[in-house]
């Protein structure tokens, strides 16, 4: 079997392969991209977790489970505000959204 | 041995897929890219036999999620100029940060004794989650749908015509 | 427990959840609302908050064990719930009219502020990781929703575009670092993770990745310098109300979650979090009072204030003491500053609130002649911000008087020099407002405000003088709240 340190390795490599894409991006929808694969990063560690240390009680999966609920409404409710600034301000750069800057 | 060639093929998709997400210039590029991403995690869950959550992957994080993206690229298409910069300024400092981070996490993961059993996965799994949702985790899964149907009224209040 | 105690500790939440219901209802059913309507749906969310605190009071401490072990009701969260559901009906209070001229829709706000509300008194109640993660997320959704209410105005989306990407990275880092604890000690279940982990081994590897990760996701809503960057944005765009509720409630919120986790779950950590969150503090409260030194926009400045009140009030945490006998156990300063600062803040607010809706400006330059113009928003003003600033007789000294003891308490002597070199600071950009309102000259149109605002300013008032001068019960309430957490009799 493989060891969980390799699934946790893995699990840090996208978790912070996601915060690059979210400090680097200046897209807001880029920058969600970046979010959505931490969250995934998160998911991979609850699932290992569940499977090598406590299979028999259910809480990390379930856990999961709810992780990617949230994430369905997180990018709904985020994706509502993009589009009501692209009304407004023709632009989804988030540096060039800079109407209070200072 | 056949079940570390199937972690590695699987954990390169979602690597792969993942750097693609963060480096393409194009959006589009990176929406798809995500997809791939996900489809590699979702292998992964199957290696840790979590079938379920694997299906829960695909049908939510690609049928939803991801096609959400799309659209909304789709949507606001014509305003992003092609020549514009994806990146800003500060970018190697995020390579910095994110690289720092991830030789913490590393260390951290070879370093933590994590309290391994080498017990088997209970046959009735789906079962079980089922009856955890109505039964110890009831609390939570009133205040997720609480949730859920705040964050649509909401989208539908930020999003909708004038 | 029978399911009559399950319904009589949730009647709280469940009252509010349904007001949210029938507001919604009551609002599709009128479509736009006239100004009647919006006073019937005004005083229909008052009531249901109302409605809610008496139940809190009531049956609020029914059950000492957490429900289903997802939710406590223990003082601590009593404490914390009732301070929400005053924050609220103060704001609800302060709104009426506000959206008047902004949108149309205008039922669906005060329906999402009792949302908000239900969310804020589900986070404090958390015992559970997963609990706690849905009652965080479903607090931050609402709040961008709150934000980002005025959708014609570009301020306000930029300003919850900005909230909701910080939000969810925050959240993110959070969600990592409640996979960790798990991982290490194989339960969500926060009384059991503190010793789950004191035997698993795990040492400072884990914590400070675990640490630092947890607080991105608490420090967040607090505001916690380096997880900060959102507010004074978030501040300036969002419709004043907002503002005015997010400086206290999700304040309040992350405070008590951050206190529940760390003594509860990360007590083996506690080395090693107080040295994090110290540092933090320092640079909080003074960075937080050098930027809002600059601030010509007064939302920006109560931002950057609130930001340094964060500072002084995570001293509390800091400083905590346990075991002694002793008035001053830190955590119980935690909950008398935030108190006192929910009423100066919510006060001054209010000022702001009637002052925009007269002016049309947040700039603190147009509060030049305000004594002339409206001489209750000048007056009350000027004990909010002597109450920001920590002036004796005000409820802002008894909650610093409360940290900063217990900083000199436990020796911490640098912490609470530091904080008290910040309040002076402080007291040059608050007292600017001061010298605006009554020693320049400017427009002397006079200002009529709301009655609904001036019962807010009034009772904030009050609040304040008497947490200043009549501090003893609010001090047994704050000191009996944290027992429960095993910090100090």
């Amino acid at each position: 079997m493989v060891p969980l340190s390799w699934y946790l390795l893995v699990a840090a490599a996208l978790f912070c392969i996601g915060l690059y894409g979210v400090l680097a991006r200046r897209n807001a929808i880029g920058i969600l991209m970046g979010v959505e694969l931490m969250l995934n990063a998160v998911n991979l560690n609850l699932v290992a977790f569940w499977r090598y240390v406590n299979p028999s009680d259910l809480s990390g999966l379930v856990f999961a489970i709810f992780v990617i609920a949230v994430a369905a409404a997180e990018a709904a409710v985020g994706l509502a505000i993009i589009i009501s600034i692209y009304r407004n301000r023709d632009t989804v750069n988030v540096e060039e959204v800079d109407l209070m800057r200072g | 041995m056949g079940m570390q060639i199937a972690f590695f093929l699987f954990s390169l998709i979602a690597i792969v897929g993942a750097i693609l997400v963060v480096t393409t210039k194009r959006l589009f590029h990176s929406a798809l890219a995500l997809v791939l991403s996900f489809v590699g995690v979702a292998g992964l869950y199957i290696l840790l036999e979590a079938e379920f959550l694997a299906a829960l992957q695909i049908l939510i994080y690609v049928g939803a999620i991801a096609i959400l993206i799309l659209f909304a690229i789709m949507l606001t298409r014509h305003l992003m100029d092609p020549k514009a910069r994806a990146f800003n300024e500060q970018w190697w400092v995020a390579a910095l940060v994110a690289g720092f981070l991830f030789l913490v996490l590393m260390a951290m993961i070879l370093r933590v004794p994590w309290p391994i059993k080498a017990a088997a996965v209970p046959e009735n799994v789906i079962e079980g989650l089922g009856s955890s949702f109505v039964g110890e985790y009831l609390v939570p899964f009133e205040v997720a749908s609480v949730l859920l149907m705040a964050a649509l009224i909401g989208a539908i209040i930020i999003a909708r015509e004038r | 427990m029978s399911a009559v105690e399950i319904l009589q500790a949730f009647a709280p939440e469940l009252v509010l959840f349904l007001g949210a219901l029938v507001l919604l209802a009551l609002d599709m059913a009128w479509r736009r609302l006239g100004e009647g309507k919006e006073a019937t749906i005004l005083s229909l969310a008052v009531a249901f908050v109302i409605l809610s605190l008496l139940l809190l009071l009531g049956f609020g401490k029914a059950s000492a064990l957490p429900i289903w072990g997802m939710l406590a009701s223990d003082q601590f969260a009593f404490f914390f719930k009732g301070l929400a559901l005053i924050g609220t009906g103060l704001v609800l209070l302060s709104s009426y009219r506000y959206l008047e001229g902004h949108t149309p829709y205008r039922g669906e706000f005060y329906a999402f502020l009792l949302l908000v509300t239900l969310a804020i008194m589900l986070v404090v109640g958390a015992v559970n990781l997963l609990m706690l993660y849905l009652a965080f997320e479903f607090l931050s959704l609402t709040s961008y929703i709150l934000v980002g209410y005025l959708r014609e105005e570009g301020k306000s989306s930029e300003a919850a575009i900005k909230y909701f990407l910080y939000g969810v990275t925050a959240s993110a880092m959070m969600l990592y670092g409640i996979s960790l604890l798990y991982g290490v000690t194989g339960t969500l279940d926060l009384v059991k993770i503190g010793p789950a982990l004191a035997s698993s081994g795990a040492g400072s590897w884990l914590a400070f990745p675990a640490i630092v990760l947890l607080l991105a996701g608490f420090g967040f809503k607090i505001a916690l310098v380096p997880f900060h960057q959102w507010s004074p944005d978030t501040y300036e765009g969002a419709p004043t109300p907002v503002t005015a509720f997010l400086s206290v409630g999700p304040k309040a919120a992350g405070f008590a979650v951050l206190a529940r986790v760390f003594i509860t779950a990360l007590s083996r950590f506690q080395p090693e979090w107080v040295s994090v969150l110290a540092g933090i503090s320092m640079v909080t409260m003074t960075l937080g009072n050098l930027v809002a030194l600059r601030q010509e926009n007064i939302k920006r400045m109560l931002a950057y204030s609130s930001i340094a009140h964060a500072g002084y009030i995570l001293i509390g945490l800091v400083c905590l003491v346990s075991g002694v006998t002793s008035n001053f156990t830190g955590l119980n300063g935690v909950l008398i500053y935030l108190l006192a600062y929910l009423f100066t803040n919510l006060g001054a607010f209010a000022v702001v609130i009637a002052v925009e809706r007269a002016t049309g400006s947040n700039r603190i330059a147009d509060y030049a002649g305000l004594v002339k113009r409206e001489p209750l928003l000048a007056g009350a003003m000027i004990v909010f911000l002597l109450s920001l600033i920590g002036i004796p007789g005000t409820g802002g000294f008894v909650g610093k008087f409360f940290v900063f003891g217990a900083a000199i308490q436990v020796q911490f002597y640098v912490l609470a020099l530091v904080g008290v070199i910040n309040s002076v600071i402080s007291a040059f950009y608050y007292l600017n407002v001061v010298r605006h309102m009554f020693f320049l000259r400017g427009e002397e149109k006079p200002i009529a405000v709301e009655l609904t605002l001036k019962w807010v300013i009034v009772a904030s008032l009050i609040a304040v003088f008497v947490i200043g001068l009549y501090p003893h019960p609010f001090i047994s309430l704050g000191t009996k709240a944290v027992q429960i957490l095993g910090v100090a009799f």
